[in-house]
């Protein structure tokens, strides 16, 4: 009765870049470059990046904790309407209301993650529902803040200042290229927590909660710890989005939104793997903008792919990756494939 | 000031019976499958949208050849609808039964990613066909408009929501206490592999519970629709008093979930007497201090819940 675990090999656990984060590194610099050759457009670089974030945030919960949170879309609405009031009230500086961002959303959720710390299963699932409905809520009644259902227009994309120059990030290029480095420094200290000390014990709590405690780690605050970081990040995120809508708008706080990143991130195969979160915002983009151009009803079917993967294949794209793919690739014996949840059916 | 509570008491108590209805069939599934349906709350929505289409033309489906149906008055169109709503539901439900069973005996958590994934395939499905907008389901004139006693205004369809409710409620009962089928259920929620090898059909047993709970979230559906009105997000807001109710009450106990289903249905709907924007958001708040504080219900009792 356990969810399939994570596995790397020691070099990689090891090391502060590793190939996959260089293969991250390459693709996503040219990207730009031949983004409209193969017909889409530079916009959605940027989209992609922002999820990216927010993706590899939420999967320290759900990858890694084995907790579902069905809310997270609130706390990235949180962290756009953050960014969104820093700059109109108090300082239009690009660190300052990123800064905010993170932090406001990270107070949200450590007060959540009090409530939250010391469930899982289904109260942990529903309990993050209901706060997702309750923070949705306040935003669309609160006006006088958020602006309901207007959303928060005119948010500006504020040029980032190094001290010595400031360099405008006007353009969506110049835009995708800062959110182009926020996520690769992201990516590498997400690598290194979640092969530290701690990440183990995530993953061990994601494993069986109880023996951890056994042993004697205090679990609730490892949850609530690894809670409070995922709302951070994707406060982040939804500063960043803000920055890239040039407004913060409600529906990113709805169910909907929260559905769509548990969605993309076990699509992508957040189980067992640090990179399924990227694979799953990549898929659902390329489905997006492929399908969407057929049908109005592309989410009826990537819900329905997911409804599929959940019965054959939960551990999603990586999986497979892992599966079928890598080990043709490396010869024989070179790694062992993941444990399959099928080998622990009772 | 007591007095002008009355019909908000009345209310609240056609709400608690309906929402002790929905969590009956929610507690079912729970029951047999040990699995969360959060899908329950989607199927009570669907519902509502199968008895518009059945009970007025333009509800979403263009059936233009069957405009001499519509042409019946309106008594007929609706007891039409009571029925085809839930047997359509019945049929969508068992439906997700057949995929749930790949994840029986596996982590809970993919039953749960499972009806989740359903939920939000439901809601799009919705979408696609009667699209976004809010909808009223029209209602016999008979049960609708209000009157006055004393010198308060009661909605008559509240009280006959609550007694059709009330009545379903005493139907189910007598269904689980004194046929058969009945037995066979709560043995099945007590204990399957029992019951499969005393050579009753399991998994026929599943999928029947499966599609029963789901009629009885249609039927709730049906007669909350003109209370709530009807909208594709509708079933996350379904889903959640189903729940409280079932934590309170007690997973298996059958006058548990209908004596904290009106517990619910009264805080809700007193609290839409002072605040009617915020009558949802108690239902919410109303979980977390439950879970918070009570995850073991007024009883007390550990349930499969906490597996």
């Amino acid at each position: 009765m356990t969810l399939p675990a994570m596995q790397y090999d020691r070099r990689e656990t090891t090391a502060w870049i590793t190939r996959p984060i260089l293969v991250m590194a390459v693709v996503f610099a040219t990207l730009p470059l031949w983004i409209e050759t193969v017909g889409l457009y530079q916009y959605l670089g940027v989209e992609v990046l922002i999820w990216i974030v927010f993706a590899l945030g939420f999967n320290l919960l759900l990858g890694y904790t084995g907790l579902p949170s069905f809310g997270h879309g609130a706390f990235f609405g949180i962290g756009a309407y953050a960014f969104g009031l820093a700059q109109f009230e108090v300082w239009a500086n690009l660190w300052f209301c990123l800064a905010a961002a993170i932090v406001v959303t990270g107070a949200f959720g450590a007060v959540t993650a009090l409530f939250l710390a010391h469930r899982r299963g289904i109260y942990f699932a529903l309990m993050s529902i209901a706060f997702g409905q309750i923070f949705y809520f306040i935003a669309s009644k609160w006006t006088d803040v958020t602006k309901g259902e207007d959303g928060l227009l005119n948010i500006a994309r504020l040029p980032a200042d190094f001290g010595v120059a400031e360099v405008s990030i006007q353009s969506n290029t110049a835009l995708y290229y800062f959110c182009y480095a926020v996520m690769m420094v992201l990516i590498v200290l997400l690598w290194r927590l979640t092969n530290s000390p701690f990440g183990r014990t995530l993953r061990a709590i994601k494993q069986n909660e109880t023996r951890v405690a056994f042993i004697g780690y205090p679990v609730r605050l490892y949850k609530w710890a690894a809670f409070t970081l995922s709302c951070g990040i994707a406060g982040l995120a939804g500063g960043l989005f803000a920055m890239a809508q040039e407004g913060a708008y409600i529906n990113i706080m709805s169910l909907q939104w929260s559905g769509t990143i548990v969605l993309i991130v076990l699509i992508g195969g957040g189980f067992v793997s640090f990179w399924g979160p990227v694979l799953g915002v990549i898929l659902y983009f390329v489905a997006r903008d492929i399908l969407g151009a057929y049908t109005e009803a592309w989410l009826l079917w990537f819900g329905l792919m997911f409804v599929v993967l959940v019965m054959f294949k939960p551990d999603g794209i990586a999986g497979m990756w892992r599966g079928w793919v890598a080990p043709r690739l490396r010869g024989r014996g070179a790694t062992t494939p993941a444990p399959r949840p099928a080998e622990s059916r009772s | 000031m007591l007095y002008d509570l009355i019909p908000h008491i009345i209310n609240g108590l056609a709400l608690g019976l309906l929402f002790a209805l929905l969590a009956l069939g929610f507690m079912l599934i729970i029951g047999v499958m040990e699995v969360i349906n959060l899908a329950h709350g989607s199927l009570f929505a669907l519902g509502a949208y199968v008895a518009l289409a059945v009970m007025v033309p333009d509800g979403g489906l263009p059936y233009a050849f069957m405009e001499p149906y519509y042409a019946l008055p309106d008594v007929p169109r609706y007891v039409i609808a009571l029925i085809v709503g839930p047997l359509v539901v019945a049929v969508v439900g068992a439906g997700l039964e057949l995929c749930l069973r790949r994840t029986y005996g596996q982590d809970p958590l993919y039953g749960l990613l499972l009806t989740f994934g359903a939920a939000l395939v439901l809601e799009e499905g919705i979408r696609e066909i009667w699209g976004s907008s809010e909808y009223y389901l029209p209602i016999p004139r008979g049960i609708s408009g209000g009157f006055i006693a004393g010198d308060l205004i009661y909605s008559t369809y509240r009280i006959y929501a609550a007694i059709f409710a009330a009545a379903m409620i005493g139907l189910l009962w007598l269904f689980l206490n004194r046929t058969p089928y009945g037995a066979i259920i709560k043995a099945g929620a007590h204990d399957g592999e029992m019951v499969r090898a005393l050579g009753h059909n399991l998994s026929r047993l599943r999928l029947f519970v499966f599609a029963f709970g789901a009629a009885l979230a249609a039927i709730a559906g049906i007669i909350m629709a003109p209370i709530w009105g009807i909208r594709p997000v509708v079933g996350v807001d379904a889903v959640v008093p189903a729940f409280v109710v079932i934590v309170l009450g007690g997973v298996g106990s059958f006058w548990g979930a209908v004596s904290a289903g009106l517990l619910v249905g009264l805080v809700v709907g007193l609290t839409a007497a002072f605040a009617t924007d915020w009558s949802l958001l108690s239902m919410y708040l109303l979980l977390l201090a439950v879970v918070t504080f009570r995850s073991r219900g007024l009883a007390g009792k550990a349930s499969v819940l906490e597996s």
